[in-house]
């Protein structure tokens, strides 16, 4: 738990962070708009006395009601991780500014975010799926992704909605489709 | 036939191929008499008078059958045998003794796999790409000496013929690879003719030196002439053409660390990748024999042939004329088995309460089995240099064949554009230097 | 650059070969620019499918190469071949279940793929690991380390054509593994941490075993190096092959020994602490030359290091419990958390986000081998398709890990 790096982020991003520096444990966090990812992604990158050069892991994260997109990060400088998250992307079309111009392999790491979530990133310039096939519908790990179920036990012939906590057992039901051949 | 057919379930295997084997064999049998004894006359006639293609007809059985198809089982087992020891493994050690019938699985297992012609081939290219890549392999079994008056043709070029027919390897395998529409395939064949035409040069020159010095082509002739004591031989006169030639052969015979052609994590088989079973198979027959082909040249070439490292006085001189007994002769044929099982089983028999008669029985028979071979094997031994030859040239060559076979367990792979830099930049100038040496030797020593 | 078209069978100035068996894929419309450049074919290029069944690719790995020749000029890795959606049936499954889904993913040394998140709900659950339990822990995770790596070297030596010393490496592996499964049970997936602590305490046929081994450690592996470091062949293949430089490591991301070889000292283990490595010394081996051979160099020093490290832990052992008391269905407070480890391949992180439920909300596994793959793409062009395996081999990519 760094103060040091606390004040110092505060005092170089202050308006920017859509919400206090959180840190438990070992670890930093930060909250930002998904316009200002570049800009504070690029500045943790160059400023020698921030130096987040490291770029430790890439994800998007579905909450329900908000897409995020968060990166971490490590320095020399501190002993702790910093977490940014790009807050407040909307459900249907989340976008978010690629960091693929700091990072290049960040590349493989935004497809997998997008290829799960369906989030764009704005300047990656292999914007395609990556662990699903090609022409595949649906972003898995989005909350509303429903997996399909085991057609015995299921009336509806193949596919129902995964209970989960939160999640009323009358949620609407989608199938998964493939789309035949791409032409 | 009811009968027959209402026991047959309840007979034993054995039993069933007697009961099948035995009918037929009296019929062809008879058969066969009976058509010899009409045809007996024509047939000798026609033989007598076309006597050399009898003559090259039996040769080229008796090469493929027992040269060939024995060699190949042999050195096939000797590498996965080899091998398996150098990693720390046991390798076959179920089918037969040690496994050593492990080759004779494969073939068979080759054989009875579906033989198929992917789509998009080029059919007749495909078919024969593995015949001319055996085809020339076994062609050049022809001139290589055994023995003594144990060899096909004693060409007086015969060396060129060898190499000649030896280039035409690369042939089939590019027949094999363009034929596969496959682009490992293509690119195995690319490798496999590249790399070939790289080492064919070092190869013919390296032994440019030998023939210098031998003043033939013969291969017969390069072997007398090393007659004597091991210090006759061609590796002390020609130790770098020695070196270079190893080397090429390596890459001839696409062995690792030169098998490019086939390197299996690259190009999954390179350019037998849409090849399956039988033919698949001649192709690693083909390699293997030329394996085998390629270390009896290194032994004809430097390594004094057949000639035995120093000569060896037989202190026994044998003549024994078996044709003399007569009828005695089967007489001897026939009970010398029998006696020889019983006297030999019988100690066992006598000194063990364990040991039952069948037991000392089959002991006896396995020792006699023994006995008699070693017998024989000394008496061809003592009688005709033929065979003491052949145990030299077999016993060197297939010393060879274990370097060839340690080396692949041993040696990573050498990539493509570094063995063909190595054959252009290293081995055509050492080749050459070679020669120069040579014939400069010859002119000042005056050999 | 345009996306190439199929040609028609009636063009006079057909000079590609027809594909008349119609056996061959089409070339896959181009969706991104990325994909546009490196479908566009040039005079005397083709693609080749290094495809997902290979003998070589380390797993199931489709590269298409783009070949000019022999001389690689582009490629494209294809992976998802062995998705398993780990981080979505996690997120239906409890925390302790959660962690027997992590196993699977760097199977090769699936301790270290246990380890991070277990240390990431540990951070959740403000959980206390007993010191034995993290003494045992960094005992596991070095001999799997030291398994991980001796593999590695077989690999390698195994795609230039060396078949003998990965024999030699699996014998070395094989006395390791069976080390372990006298500790936790199991023989590749071991299923032994546990979230504060481990299952299970050390036991005599572990001990006795190890104390044995000890005595003989790295002797298969050391076989295999002397086999391999002095041969020309295989270091004219390995050196200078697939140089990565300082920078370009950084901007691709790359940790572990993939960035040490590269010249960057940098090993979480001692940049950022986890466990109990504070309390033991070691060194960190690094090379500055960036090839493979120095990549494959490394990996053979640091097994030396690993086994510094489980003689210190077996001599400092300390007593005690080796498991937290923990309710069987655990529920941490809302929050997330992130853990990092060094793994043999690099730095294997988890960020796991609770929401109060005795479900993970979402638990993200952060693979090194995946960032790595990418690395394919900038080192390869310009190599020819010989080494495509020798620098795929030395990157150690293990596609489960890759694809989760």
């Amino acid at each position: 738990m760094d103060r040091a790096l606390k004040a110092r982020l505060e005092r170089r991003f202050g308006d920017r962070l859509a919400g206090p520096v959180r840190q438990r444990h070992d670890e930093t966090e930060i909250r930002i708009g998904a316009g200002d990812v570049p800009e504070v992604l690029r500045a943790l990158h160059d400023e020698p006395e921030l130096g987040f050069t490291l770029l430790c892991d890439l994800c998007g994260v579905d909450t329900g009601t908000v897409m995020q997109a968060v990166y971490h990060l490590w320095s020399e400088t501190t002993p702790d991780w910093l977490r940014v998250i790009a807050d407040g992307l909307p459900r249907e079309k989340p976008r978010v500014p690629s960091v693929t111009f700091l990072w290049k392999g960040a590349e493989w790491l935004e497809r997998e975010a997008y290829d799960m979530f369906g989030i764009v990133f704005e300047g990656n310039r292999d914007l395609r799926r990556i662990l699903m096939p090609d022409d595949y519908v649906g972003h898995p790990l989005r909350k509303d992704f429903h997996l399909p179920d085991d057609a015995s036990r299921s009336p509806g012939g193949g596919v129902r909605p995964m209970e989960s906590p939160g999640r009323p057992a009358d949620a609407a039901e989608t199938t998964v489709r493939r789309r035949a051949t791409a032409g | 036939m009811s009968a027959v057919a209402a026991y047959w379930h309840r007979l034993t295997i054995p039993a069933r191929i007697l009961l099948v084997g035995v009918p037929v064999v009296l019929v062809v049998g008879a058969a066969v008499t009976v058509g010899l004894a009409l045809l007996a006359e024509p047939l000798v006639d026609f033989l007598g008078a076309n006597m050399g293609l009898v003559r090259f007809v039996v040769a080229a059985l008796l090469i493929i059958v027992v040269a060939t198809v024995p060699t190949a089982f042999v050195v096939i087992y000797l590498e996965l045998k080899v091998i398996a020891r150098m990693n720390l493994r046991v390798g076959p050690d179920r089918v037969g003794p040690y496994g050593s019938l492990m080759s004779v699985v494969h073939g068979l297992k080759v054989l009875s796999k579906e033989d198929f012609t992917p789509s998009g081939v080029d059919v007749p290219v495909f078919t024969l790409a593995p015949v001319a890549v055996f085809l020339t392999t076994v062609m050049t079994l022809l001139v290589v000496p055994f023995a003594p008056g144990l060899y096909g043709q004693d060409f007086n070029i015969g060396l060129l013929y060898l190499f000649a027919v030896g280039g035409l390897n690369v042939v089939g395998l590019m027949m094999a690879g363009w034929a596969s529409y496959n682009k490992y395939a293509l690119l195995g064949t690319l490798r496999a003719a590249a790399q070939s035409i790289s080492y064919e040069i070092p190869l013919t020159l390296s032994v440019v030196g030998v023939i210098i010095l031998a003043g033939t082509m013969s291969l017969n002739s390069i072997v007398t002439q090393q007659a004597g004591s091991f210090l006759d031989w061609n590796a002390w006169r020609q130790p770098l053409g020695l070196l270079i030639f190893f080397i090429a052969a390596i890459a001839e015979a696409n062995r690792t660390p030169l098998d490019m052609t086939e390197a299996d994590q690259e190009l999954v088989a390179g350019f037998a990748t849409e090849y399956s079973g039988m033919r698949f198979g001649f192709f690693f027959f083909a390699e293997y024999v030329n394996v085998f082909v390629v270390s009896a040249l290194i032994v004809v070439l430097f390594f004094g042939g057949w000639n035995a490292p120093f000569d060896w006085p037989w202190p026994v001189t044998l003549s024994l004329d078996p044709g003399a007994l007569g009828i005695g002769l089967v007489f001897l044929i026939g009970l010398a088995p029998v006696v020889g099982t019983i006297v030999l089983g019988l100690p066992f028999w006598l000194l063990s309460s364990r040991i039952s008669a069948l037991q000392a029985l089959v002991i006896g028979f396995l020792l006699f089995n023994l006995v008699a071979v070693a017998a024989v094997l000394a008496w061809a031994f003592i009688s005709f240099d033929w065979a003491v030859g052949l145990a030299w040239m077999i016993g060197k060559t297939f010393v060879f064949v274990f370097v060839f076979v340690w080396m692949r367990g041993t040696l990573p792979r050498v990539r493509v554009d570094q063995l063909m830099g190595f054959a252009w930049k290293w081995l055509l100038p050492a080749a050459l230097l070679n020669i120069f040496a040579t014939a400069a030797a010859v002119v000042v020593i005056g050999k | 650059m345009t996306t190439p078209t199929r040609p028609s069978l009636d063009d006079p100035n057909l000079t590609i070969p027809v594909d008349r068996a119609g056996i061959f894929e089409p070339i896959p419309p181009a969706r991104t620019e990325r994909q546009q450049e490196f479908y566009a074919l040039r005079d005397g290029e083709m693609l080749l499918n290094l495809g997902p069944q290979h003998p070589a690719t380390h797993g199931v790995l489709r590269i298409v190469l783009k070949l000019n020749g022999e001389q690689v000029v582009d490629l494209d890795p294809v992976i998802g071949y062995l998705h398993r959606g780990v981080e979505k049936l996690c997120e239906n499954a409890d925390y302790h279940q959660a962690i027997c889904y992590t196993d699977p993913l760097e199977y090769i040394a699936s301790l270290f793929c246990e380890w991070s998140p277990v240390i990431a709900f540990e951070k959740l659950l403000d959980v206390q690991v007993p010191r034995r339990a993290e003494y045992i822990r960094v005992l596991a995770g070095e001999l799997n380390r030291i398994a991980s790596h001796a593999l590695y070297i077989g690999f390698f030596a195994l795609d230039l054509g060396g078949i003998t010393p990965i024999l030699w490496s699996f014998l070395e592996r094989d006395e390791i593994v069976e080390m372990l499964t006298a500790l936790t049970g199991a023989q590749l997936l071991f299923n032994y941490f546990r979230i504060g602590g481990v299952n299970g305490d050390l036991n005599h046929d572990f001990m006795s075993r190890l104390g044995d081994w000890m005595s003989r450690a790295g002797r298969q592996v050391e076989a295999g190096t002397a086999l391999l470091n002095e041969n020309e062949i295989l270091v004219r293949r390995a050196r200078g092959i697939g140089i990565l430089d300082h920078e370009t490591a950084f901007r691709m991301a790359v940790s572990g020994p993939n960035l040490r070889a590269s010249g960057v000292p940098l090993d979480l283990r001692r940049a950022h602490p986890y466990s109990v490595y504070p309390e033991l010394d070691f060194d960190i081996p690094t090379r500055s030359e960036g090839d493979c051979l120095a990549r494959y160099l490394l990996r053979v020093d640091e097994i030396k290091q690993s086994l510094r490290i489980i003689d210190q832990c077996l001599h400092q052992m300390p007593d005690g419990p080796v498991m937290a008391r923990l309710p069987r269905l655990v529920r941490p407070r809302p929050g997330r958390a992130y853990a990092a480890i060094e793994g043999p391949r690099g730095l294997y992180a988890t960020y796991a986000i609770s929401d109060g439920t005795d479900q993970p909300f979402r638990m993200r596994i952060h693979d090194p081998s995946f960032v790595h793959l990418q690395l394919l793409g900038l080192l390869m062009p310009g190599n020819l398709v010989a080494d495509t395996m020798a620098i795929n081999a030395s990157l150690d990519p293990v596609m489960g890990g890759v694809d989760r």
